[in-house]
């Protein structure tokens, strides 16, 4: 594809409004348009216009139970009643005295070894979801996942440091679960010791193909230097 | 061919208005917010979702889908980005057709020509734009410009999610016929935009 060649541009902007533009075609230009202003601006135009296509579309009542399992999803908690809120909190509570003591034991039994930076990475309603603990004296980077949110099926997180000079460099896909622990490249271990923050992408199974985010951005975390 | 600030010109309608404060209010994790947000446009993009998917428990699961990336892109998405309609309206579509690459590629759910025609033609008939839809007289000219088989392959794909050999089997036409249909609708659309 040539980004500037404005009449194609908008062709295949405008089959890909559409939906016609089908298959590893689609999907190139989904990465284009991320990457490329002028061309998500002509995607815009034509998403703004071919809306009026759909003028006569009936609305449908979607069923009720969608909406509890959307709020489910995003651990949004809509029902405020007293009794709710005090079983959240007795949960919290035991849960920080286990994690506590968890932690208690893991530093006795790992007295010398501490992470050198750490991110936590939350959701905008406060709930963490993952942690990630970069061990530098060991070239090792170990990743936590607590509550997920839903993410688009077939697709994985991606963590990427973000170095003050340079692009950001892929720390690999983010576990969905339990603690994922992996080795630190020389070059992953550099752009780390000059990042204040980390990213988290979404991106196609495995990984980005380009070794640079493809998908959208969904959380961007600050790394605090410990220890 | 650069005049992308045409649409964007036109100042948001009430209805609009209300929609980009739910979605300032998305962005700072206000939940309710999205309540509200659901409530208004949930109905019109479960439509799209059914005409495009046409199994309700898969768009049942898309519109959950569609939800969740509404409160999480909320942020990105500010009054300069477009109309909010066209934002949600869009990443439904796009999920929809996310999935139809997974889910519809079985004989037998190739779409059914009567049912189609059927549920076509409303589109002529209805004069007032719906409350979702922000009105464009521009827009409705400029398709009225179309010619009535430009215009039905415009629907099929838009609004039925069929790809080029969807619309081809449906209407019975050669595909490189309806390649060539849908190029020149797009063309004399943006001609008739833009002029």
């Amino acid at each position: 594809m040539k980004p500037d060649n404005p009449e194609l541009v908008d062709r295949l902007a405008a089959e890909y409004v559409l939906g016609t533009l089908r298959g590893p075609a689609r999907r190139r230009f989904e990465r284009w348009r991320t990457n490329t202003p002028h061309v998500d601006q002509r995607c815009r135009y034509w998403e703004e216009h071919l809306m009026h296509v759909a003028k006569g579309l009936n609305p449908v009542q979607p069923p009720a139970h969608v909406w509890p399992a959307i709020r489910k999803r995003l651990n949004l908690t809509a029902d405020r009643s007293p009794r709710r809120w005090a079983r959240s909190w007795a949960l919290a509570a035991s849960l920080v005295l286990v994690a506590g003591l968890a932690g208690l034991l893991y530093w006795r039994s790992l007295p010398s070894v501490r992470p050198t930076a750490t991110s936590t990475i939350a959701a905008k309603s406060g709930g963490e979801i993952w942690q990630v603990e970069v061990f530098g004296t060991t070239n090792r980077l170990v990743v936590h996942a607590a509550k997920l949110p839903a993410h688009p099926a077939g697709r994985d997180y991606e963590l990427w440091a973000l170095p003050k000079n340079g692009n950001p460099v892929s720390l690999g896909v983010l576990p969905t679960e339990g603690t994922s622990t992996r080795a630190l490249t020389a070059i992953q271990k550099a752009a780390l010791a000059s990042s204040s923050q980390v990213a988290v992408s979404i991106e196609p199974p495995g990984g980005s193909p380009t070794g640079q985010p493809t998908g959208d951005i969904v959380f961007v975390a600050p790394l605090r230097a410990s220890g | 061919m650069n005049p992308i600030t045409e649409s964007s010109a036109e100042s948001p309608t009430e209805f609009e208005e209300q929609l980009l404060r739910l979605l300032g209010r998305c962005a700072a994790a206000d939940s309710s917010a999205l309540q509200r947000l659901y409530e208004l446009v949930s109905p019109i993009l479960f439509a799209s979702l059914t005409r495009i998917l046409r199994r309700r428990a898969l768009a049942e699961e898309a519109l959950q889908d569609v939800f969740v990336s509404i409160w999480q892109r909320a942020g990105q998405f500010s009054a300069t980005r477009g109309r909010p309609m066209a934002w949600m309206m869009s990443i439904a579509r796009y999920r929809a057709i996310d999935l139809l690459r997974h889910e519809r590629h079985v004989p037998a759910l190739i779409p059914d020509l009567p049912e189609r025609l059927a549920a076509q033609p409303e589109t002529e008939s209805e004069e007032r734009s719906p409350a979702w839809l922000p009105p464009s007289g521009l827009l409705e000219h400029c398709l009225g410009l179309l010619t009535e088989r430009q215009k039905h392959c415009l629907e099929l794909a838009f609004v039925g999610g069929n790809s080029h050999e969807d619309i081809s089997r449906l209407t019975g036409s050669p595909l490189g016929t309806v390649k060539s249909w849908i190029r020149r609708g797009l063309q004399s659309l943006r001609q008739c935009l833009e002029a």
